[in-house]
């Protein structure tokens, strides 16, 4: 499972920038499978759910340095998974945003290192050495596997290290609380993320016919 | 000179790549010269100074734009090459090339294309369509995807140095003035279906609570933006949670 969970973590953080980029990345995929590697598909989609709405939050342009919620989702869903129920949600979700800000500082770092390393290669890369120039791809390539193998093992030691010590700390309402605390913070960070796409133009006034309907839809289904 | 067989199947196999040692130095630009490279066999390869060997070099320069519009470039500088246009040329195309691939890509793909399909997911996740809807998301998703960056490179060969009129094509152009009001409206409409079913286990109070938190949380972002981000609200509401949890729950 812990293998299984490991491969699907570092899939994930390699696929935000360097391959393929097909959104394996966005943690309603991420979440989803994870869940399903360990049996619990609904913990998996909720957690997916909250970090899809945190990632609304984050417009992947230029070389800013952003939080990463992919492999954070993975851990968030593992420690969803042995924290079971309303602590679940809250405990995954802290462990996913510690583990988001942890794979952003990497993403950061490894950006630094391959300037580092294309830097001292610019004689070979010069010269139009095609070789050259593909074992630095490659090299890049592969330490951002490591990178997200490395983030992705963190993640789940911690999903393995932390439920234990709050299962019994918290009660079934300061549980409640944190799960909570969980899904306002996603809620508003996807309504803030979703506003800030929309602007000020015409987008807004479809974005107020699209709120409208979803509350027309809330409201018939009760 | 143009090769009589152009590899654009392993420029676009590349192409996924593109941004695999992405760096401060040259951002995309080795992945763009590793794109490129199958596309500049045709040229002369004999020697230290050959055409081959310059070109190879070139396209490893700084180069930065939305990874899946990249192939534009590529495709655009791999012909310029065959057809000998001057270097300095193809140094001015593909600077001026960022900039216009940059801000296509971005509100077509990240403020459009893919918040589209999220927000439909949710929906639809919110309407109790489970992984179905992510299955179907990454299906559809990855269609227009792949689409994207094949069109992309062929594009960008076929026009080479005059590839700046395929940035007005009825794709790019139309395809973000129509994904812009739809992400809106889905996103719109999933907000409150994802509310209704995260909050869904919730008793009346920690609704209400929850209500309360978000409106604050929602204010604090965009009052206060780049000092209240999504991440830095999540970690202080858990905190604030779990101390409030831990000694008066």
């Amino acid at each position: 499972m812990f293998l299984a969970l490991l491969g699907w973590g570092t899939l994930v953080g390699v696929d935000l920038v360097s391959l393929p980029q097909m959104m394996i990345a966005r943690p309603v995929v991420a979440g989803t499978v994870a869940g399903a590697i360990l049996g619990d598909l609904d913990a998996g989609l909720k957690i997916g759910v909250v970090f899809e709405l945190l990632q609304y939050d984050i417009i992947p342009v230029g070389a800013v340095r952003l939080p990463e919620y992919g492999p954070a989702t993975v851990a968030a869903v593992a420690t969803a998974h042995a924290a079971a129920g309303a602590l679940g949600l809250g405990l995954g979700t802290v462990v996913g945003l510690v583990i988001g800000l942890v794979g952003g500082i990497t993403q950061h770092l490894l950006r630094r290192v391959n300037s580092r390393v294309v830097n001292a290669a610019s004689v070979a890369l010069e010269s139009g050495d095609p070789r050259a120039l593909i074992r630095l791809h490659v090299g890049g390539l592969l330490r951002d596997v490591m990178r997200a193998a490395l983030v992705t093992a963190v993640g789940l030691a911690l999903a393995w290290f932390v439920p234990p010590h709050l299962t019994g700390v918290l009660t079934p309402r300061g549980a409640t609380l944190l799960a909570v605390a969980a899904v306002a913070s996603a809620l508003a960070a996807g309504a803030a993320g979703t506003l800030r796409l929309v602007g000020r133009g015409p987008n807004l006034a479809w974005f107020a016919v699209g709120l409208a309907g979803g509350v027309v839809v809330v409201v018939w289904l009760q | 000179m143009n090769p009589a067989r152009p590899r654009f199947a392993h420029a676009l196999l590349r192409l996924f790549a593109v941004q695999g040692s992405y760096n401060y130095e040259r951002m995309l630009g080795l992945g763009v010269g590793v794109a490129e490279e199958p596309l500049l066999r045709g040229l002369p390869a004999d020697g230290a100074a050959s055409p081959y060997r310059a070109a190879v070099a070139r396209g490893a320069h700084f180069f930065n734009a939305h990874p899946y519009l990249a192939g534009l470039a590529v495709g655009a500088a791999a012909r310029a090459e065959h057809d000998g246009a001057p270097a300095e040329l193809i140094e001015r195309l593909r600077a001026a090339l960022c900039g216009p691939l940059g801000s296509i890509g971005d509100r077509l793909i990240w403020a459009g294309w893919l918040p589209l399909l999220s927000g439909l997911t949710l929906a639809a996740i919110s309407l109790g369509a489970g992984w179905t809807a992510v299955v179907v998301f990454l299906v559809i998703y990855n269609i227009g995807h792949v689409a994207l960056r094949w069109w992309a490179l062929r594009e960008g060969w076929k026009h080479g140095v005059r590839v700046a009129s395929a940035l007005h094509h009825p794709l790019l152009q139309r395809g973000a003035a129509i994904a812009g009001p739809a992400m809106a409206c889905a996103v719109g409409a999933a907000l409150p279906l994802t509310a209704q079913y995260l909050a869904a286990p919730f008793g009346i109070w920690p609704r209400a609570i929850l209500a309360v938190a978000a409106v604050v949380g929602f204010a604090a972002i965009r009052w206060l933006p780049g000092r209240v981000t999504g991440l830095r609200l999540g970690l202080a509401c858990a905190a604030i949670a779990l101390v409030v949890g831990w000694t008066w729950l």
